[in-house]
């Protein structure tokens, strides 16, 4: 963007009550919903894959994670050759936690996949451990949003909540790509299972989180605003509700009734993914900043 | 000790010259003003006002900015003046994101005033500023060094800026605050902003 057309944006920003953030969502931005996106998917991937005992989605769980999220997240850093300095503070910052998380799992992945089948202490440890790591990348994310004081839309217990189960929803989703693609031989009925109960979980944790959000009111309430009726509800609409539940929920219903084409249970996995995609996106793109207030004060933007 | 600041709403003019003086001070690039304004209008024709509200860095006792930062970065110093190391900085903008006031700003790209050239100003100026990392108002630390004001109390004509020790129970910052019922934005973040305001209308 040139310069006078971002200096014009912070201008009409500057003249809004509810002041959207952009860095976040915006040009580079973008990389770190994509990071967040591919973390979340690939560590739901490896427990589902160490749950059901399928290595390819193990595989596909730490290539996910060590390469397409750790490289977007370090794109996204404005001077990404420091970013090991983000490990210096796990005691306070979840950023830093995150890249523990990342760390820890990357050496338990690693060392299970060397491993193989062992079934021994060793095995057993270097699981325990690549679970964990996965486990706490699935939490990290949503409290990275959550401890932003200045976006009262992001600052609720809710978003670990749905940081956890659309990353669960994205292991699933890899699992039935993988059985479409004829990688790995696994329960497939419960993988169907599983995943329908997650996607009507995260179906009712939007709507939970949305009707909070709301009755909050200010500006989480105009995010809430935003995203229904604003200029994000065709992005949250098509995205989110219809490619992300409304398809995987009627696909995944017809085929546990008429039984189980590989090749619909891809197209489930697939419009999964692309749902928990855009509910990130949907979500960080709504993001306002509370306005500007002191006593005697109308409610303002802020930015100069 | 804990350095503050009150800005008096009824001395304020709306001149900018608080916004120029900061940019003189810290030689800022362009979209970035460490201290800015916003011209606020209230009412309906005929009975309208229009009220200046000088922004910058809260510098607050409870900063989120400092919680969030993943390479300690962003720090609070023992006189409660918060700044950001730039050398530690990695551009992350998690801080942007807590921060509720806008007072920090990314340097993404060397945006220049006049096209692709550097001026010899910028030249000079711009040298002290990294790209890619998170910047901020830190109460002229280098001006505090040498005692002097900040560049933005030094230069309001209409000494709408006062600047002093908030621990301080005889300072004026303190006095101002206690007898004229100096407010803060926003109090209810718990973040326990160290700028007051007093009323336009008192």
């Amino acid at each position: 963007m040139a310069l006078d057309d971002r200096l014009d944006l912070r201008r009409s920003d500057l003249s809004l009550t509810y002041r959207p953030q952009r860095e976040w969502i915006e040009g580079r931005g973008l990389l770190l919903v994509i990071a967040h996106f591919f973390s979340a998917a690939g560590a739901g991937a490896w427990i589902f894959g160490a749950w059901f005992d399928v290595r390819a989605a193990q595989i596909v769980a730490l290539v996910t994670i060590a390469i397409l999220s750790g490289w977007a997240h370090v794109f996204f850093l404005g001077r990404w050759s420091r970013f090991w300095r983000m490990a210096r503070r796990p005691h306070r910052s979840w950023i830093s936690r995150g890249l523990w998380s990342m760390g820890i799992y990357m050496v338990g992945a690693v060392g299970v996949l060397l491993v193989g089948g062992d079934e021994g202490p060793i095995g057993d440890v270097l699981l325990a451990v690549s679970l964990a790591g996965a486990g706490l990348l699935l939490l990290y994310e949503g409290f990275v949003y959550s401890a932003s004081v200045g976006i009262p839309f992001w600052r609720t217990v809710m978003l670990p909540l749905l940081s956890v189960a659309y990353g669960l929803r994205g292991g699933a989703a890899v699992l039935l790509i993988l059985a479409a693609l004829g990688e790995g031989t696994f329960d497939i009925d419960a993988v169907e299972v599983v995943k329908l109960w997650v996607v009507l979980s995260t179906a009712v944790l939007v709507a939970i989180y949305l009707a909070a959000a709301g009755r909050a009111g200010g500006a989480a309430r105009e995010s809430m605003r935003q995203l229904v009726s604003g200029r994000i509800s065709p992005v949250f609409y098509g995205g989110t509700i219809a490619v992300g539940i409304v398809v995987p929920l009627a696909l995944g219903a017809a085929s546990l009734i008429g039984g189980s084409a590989l090749l619909l249970l891809g197209v489930i996995g697939g419009a999964s993914l692309i749902g928990d995609f855009y509910v990130r996106y949907s979500i960080v793109k709504a993001g306002v900043y509370v306005p500007l207030q002191g006593a005697g004060l109308p409610a303002v933007g802020g930015r100069g | 000790m804990r350095l503050g600041m009150v800005i008096d709403l009824k001395r304020c003019i709306g001149c900018y010259g608080c916004q120029v003086a900061c940019k003189a001070e810290n030689g800022t690039r362009p979209g970035t003003t460490y201290a800015r304004l916003l011209k606020i209008e209230t009412g309906t024709f005929p009975n309208v006002r229009r009220t200046t509200l000088p922004l910058l860095c809260m510098h607050c006792a409870d900063p989120p900015c400092v919680d969030v930062c993943p390479t300690g970065a962003s720090q609070k110093r023992e006189d409660g003046i918060v700044f950001i190391d730039t050398e530690w900085c990695v551009g992350c903008r998690a801080c942007m994101m807590a921060c509720p006031y806008g007072a920090r700003y990314y340097q993404d790209e060397a945006h220049l005033y006049f096209g692709d050239v550097l001026t010899p100003y910028e030249e000079v100026r711009y040298a002290d500023h990294l790209e890619g990392v998170v910047e901020k108002c830190d109460f002229c630390r280098h001006r505090l060094e040498q005692g002097l004001e900040p560049a933005c109390v030094a230069n309001c004509m209409a000494k709408a800026r006062i600047f002093g020790d908030l621990d301080d129970p005889e300072s004026e910052v303190s006095r101002l605050v206690r007898e004229e019922a100096g407010f803060q934005l926003n109090p209810e973040l718990g973040t326990d902003p160290s700028v007051f305001y007093l009323a336009a209308v008192r």
